[in-house]
């Protein structure tokens, strides 16, 4: 790397982090609105312990463990390329598709079978919530697996080496899609 | 020390497994008003240990810190002007 590429890199990096991090404070307000709107809703409207109960519970504590478990394996890609592992960061961003896509399919398993039941986003403003919220947070899970993908493809080509402070950036990326899971989940399954 | 790193990582893991334990058993045990507490406190811990650790904001600058927190002012601040709808439908059952 000639001097002139090491120091546009140290450029870049900040930028690209700065960029990344007003981008996840905009998604702040939308998934924060949600979840106000959803408690004045919740304590306004009886029934929604009962609507709540034909939820699939195992299923979201089994997604819970996925996603909590991606964050770990996408923050340990981020450790692997910062030494130019690439292969080593490669495994780990593969593990975090995998995750995010086994996320996706018992998520696609439990619609399914709530449809299945007759509870459809028409069937109460509970479902309502719950259809916008979980699918507004797949949506934002199925995005972070494509940049994964792209990610990934850059590890094996090797042409990663080149900007390998992309996979931090996608890393804080698929970090605010888990928090926001952690609340997503007791508000919905267990309160 | 990049294994050092990896077993950070772990442990932090276990630690947010551990924590959705506490949960799921808070949700079965505890009476609700006290287990909604418990489960979001332990939410907020969780989300804590995560933007810490795996964000790594721990060693961020100043300027990142204020663009994280601005946007989550503005949602605590939605929620106190909620509050009066939430103590309205709370008294009311």
């Amino acid at each position: 790397m000639t001097t002139q590429t090491a120091a546009i890199s140290e450029m870049e990096s900040p930028v690209g982090k700065n960029g990344t991090w007003w981008f996840l404070a905009s998604e702040i307000p939308i998934f924060g609105g949600l979840i106000a709107a959803y408690i004045v809703m919740r304590l306004g409207s009886a029934g929604w312990s009962e609507a709540s109960s034909h939820l699939n519970f195992t299923v979201a504590l089994l997604n819970t463990f996925l996603l909590l478990t991606s964050s770990m394996t996408i923050v340990m890609a981020h450790a692997a390329v910062q030494r130019a592992a690439l292969k080593r960061a490669a495994h780990f961003l593969g593990l975090t598709i995998l995750l995010g896509l086994g996320f996706l399919g018992m998520k696609a398993f439990e619609y399914s079978t709530e449809i299945g039941h007759g509870f459809l986003p028409s069937s109460g403003i509970f479902w309502s919530f719950y259809y916008g919220m979980t699918g507004l947070h797949a949506l934002h899970v199925l995005a972070g697996i494509i940049v994964n993908v792209v990610l990934w493809s850059q590890t094996v080509t090797g042409s990663l080496a080149q900007q390998p402070h992309r996979v931090e950036l996608a890393g804080l990326y698929w970090h605010l899609v888990d928090i926001i899971w952690i609340f997503l989940f007791p508000l919905l399954y267990l309160a | 020390m990049d294994s050092v790193h990896e077993r950070h990582y772990l442990i932090i893991w276990l630690w947010l497994i551990a924590l959705v334990a506490v949960s799921v058993a808070a949700a079965s045990v505890l009476p609700k008003p006290h287990a909604i507490v418990l489960i979001f406190s332990v939410a907020i811990v969780k989300a804590f240990l995560v933007a810490k650790h795996y964000m790594h904001l721990k060693n961020e600058r100043a300027i990142i810190y204020a663009i994280a927190l601005v946007p989550i002012v503005f949602v605590m601040i939605l929620f106190l002007g909620l509050v009066p709808d939430f103590v309205w439908h709370l008294t009311k059952k």
